[in-house]
């Protein structure tokens, strides 16, 4: 028999009962419960404005909730002081969807900043950033900095920075979205392969249906109306990714789900 | 590789928060060496007159004579004479002029008498002393003097260490508002290093770092301008040639020197601990 202990303990990430809003506005989430469990990797769709951004910076603890509990770990993120917040966080990646690179860095000093900033030398990462760089495609651009980079390239940068230090959680906010397909598969086989290899949890916010459907046991996630639900790729979006959204998903290109997939998580 | 600092520079407002730090550095400095040099001056005019009576006698040569005789006889007196005209004379030169006293100018009769090595406060014996044989005579220890100077002189250095007070607070009040400037500026990368686990140290550490330095250059800017305000001071003074008796005794020291090592110190580690308690305070308020 499973206790709660045990449940929270293999959870990389858990939602009970959280809500989200900013200022007296309505709640952007609400009453949210999610289970993500350690090693897995897990998509989150739903249409724009659904909140997905909000759900991942509160699971990358860039937000506290105005309600509920968040646990990364198993460690309950609304008792920490900010010494534990900052080691807990250290154990997250994060690819921003804004990519937030810093602009008086080189491609190499951002991808590097997360092991400098752990107390590093770079004696012992700088053939490890090189490597990670060569392997996104930006070999030749380690001294560029961030405004001489393209929207892809920027993108590639913030994702090698989000993996440097083999977090336990990685989450990402559509890190593909400003890469060709190509450059897109290779990505998401890092993020496959470090799921795969180090048991890396992958939480990924995404609107692109054909990595959803080239990644094998992945669960997905929709979000719309406040409500986490846990679905699949519904008949329709398998051809060709057409769009079939329901009546609450105006973005023709959210994922399509019919309801019959959808079971509340 | 990762050779460039993680706080990017701010040229405009760092050069005018550099300039404010110099000249509130400068201000200091100076107001130190003006604080030790009225403490030097006050030591050299009370060392020179301690131990060194002057005694002014109602009457004729007889009198002198006869006075010096008595001081001669009172214990704790190494040595005593009466002063010529052309002593007394001389003695007035500041205030007449070289042409010196007229000879129909009456002087009084003076008396110059030096106590013994740690002999203080003969006056008021003395006075007793002349008053008991006969003579009329004011007798002056120029202790009262002294006090005076001591009481001017330790007015002058409480507010030079007030002035100094009060520079060291404004700079620490400056690097704290310019510290809040620049987090406020820079709210998204100390952002981004939280996200990537860096702690309030690490980010006070980056603060720290550059507020120290620019302390310490701003420091060692403001002293050298000091340095360079005395060394025109002192060559003014030497300018005024013979008359500079009434002026403090001006000299660059190693009491100067220290004053002015201490300087980049004291603003680097000012401006090092202003930025640190408010990062830390800020960052309170953030993610």
């Amino acid at each position: 028999m499973r206790t709660h202990a045990d449940s929270l303990e293999d959870a990389a990430v858990r939602f009970d009962r959280v809500s989200l809003s900013y200022g007296p506005e309505a709640d952007v989430l609400a009453d949210v419960s999610l289970h993500l469990k350690a090693g897995s990797m897990t998509f989150l769709t739903g249409p724009s404005g659904a909140g997905k951004s909000s759900l991942l910076k509160l699971a990358y603890l860039a937000l506290r909730p105005s309600a509920g509990r968040i646990s990364l770990f198993g460690i309950d993120t609304g008792k920490l002081n900010r010494q534990t917040l900052a080691r807990l966080r250290g154990r997250v990646g994060v690819v921003f969807q804004e990519f937030r690179l810093l602009e008086h860095l080189t491609a190499y000093e951002n991808v590097a900043l997360p092991l400098r900033v752990a107390g590093g030398k770079e004696k012992d990462y700088r053939d490890d950033v090189v490597e990670l760089l060569r392997w996104v495609g930006l070999g030749d651009r380690l001294n560029a900095r961030p405004e001489t980079l393209s929207g892809g390239e920027k993108q590639r940068v913030a994702i090698a920075r989000a993996v440097v230090v083999k977090p336990d959680l990685i989450i990402a906010d559509e890190p593909t979205g400003n890469v060709d397909d190509e450059m897109g598969e290779r990505l998401m086989r890092l993020f496959r392969e470090l799921n795969k290899r180090l048991k890396t949890t992958v939480l990924i916010a995404t609107h692109d249906l054909n990595i959803v459907r080239n990644t094998a046991k992945a669960d997905m996630l929709r979000l719309a109306d406040g409500m986490v639900v846990k679905t699949q790729l519904g008949p329709a979006s398998a051809q060709a990714g057409a769009p079939a959204g329901s009546p609450a998903e105006p973005s023709p290109a959210a994922p399509a789900a019919t309801a019959a997939d959808e079971t509340p998580v | 590789m990762t050779g460039t600092p993680l706080l990017p520079r701010e040229d405009a407002r760092e050069a005018a928060l550099f300039f404010v730090v110099v000249a509130l550095c400068f201000l200091a400095s100076l107001s130190g060496l003006v604080a030790r040099s009225a403490y030097a001056a006050a030591s050299t005019w009370t060392n020179e007159v301690t131990g060194q009576i002057t005694v002014r006698v109602h009457g004729d040569d007889l009198d002198a004579r006869r006075a010096v005789e008595v001081i001669e006889a009172v214990d704790g007196i190494a040595e005593v004479h009466a002063l010529t005209r052309e002593e007394s004379s001389d003695l007035l030169k500041p205030w007449l002029g070289a042409s010196g006293v007229p000879d129909d100018l009456p002087l009084p009769q003076m008396i110059a008498a030096t106590a013994k090595p740690g002999v203080v406060q003969l006056g008021p014996q003395l006075e007793e002393k002349l008053k008991a044989a006969g003579l009329e005579a004011q007798v002056d220890d120029h202790v009262a003097w002294s006090s005076d100077v001591k009481r001017a002189t330790d007015s002058a250095g409480l507010a030079a260490l007030i002035a100094v007070a009060l520079l060291a607070a404004t700079a620490i009040a400056v690097i704290a508002f310019a510290t809040h400037a620049t987090l406020l500026a820079r709210r998204d990368m100390v952002e981004l290093l939280h996200l990537t686990g860096a702690k309030d140290s690490f980010i006070a550490g980056l603060f720290e770092q550059r507020f120290l330095m620019l302390g310490v250059q701003a420091g060692v800017v403001g002293a050298l301008l000091a340095l360079g305000a005395a060394a025109f001071i002192l060559f003014v003074v030497k300018q005024a040639d013979q008359r500079i008796w009434l002026l403090p005794q001006l000299s660059l020291s190693l009491a100067d020197g220290l004053i002015l090592g201490l300087a980049p110190l004291v603003a680097g580690l000012a401006a090092m601990l202003a930025a640190k308690a408010t990062v830390h305070r800020s960052l309170g308020d953030m993610i």
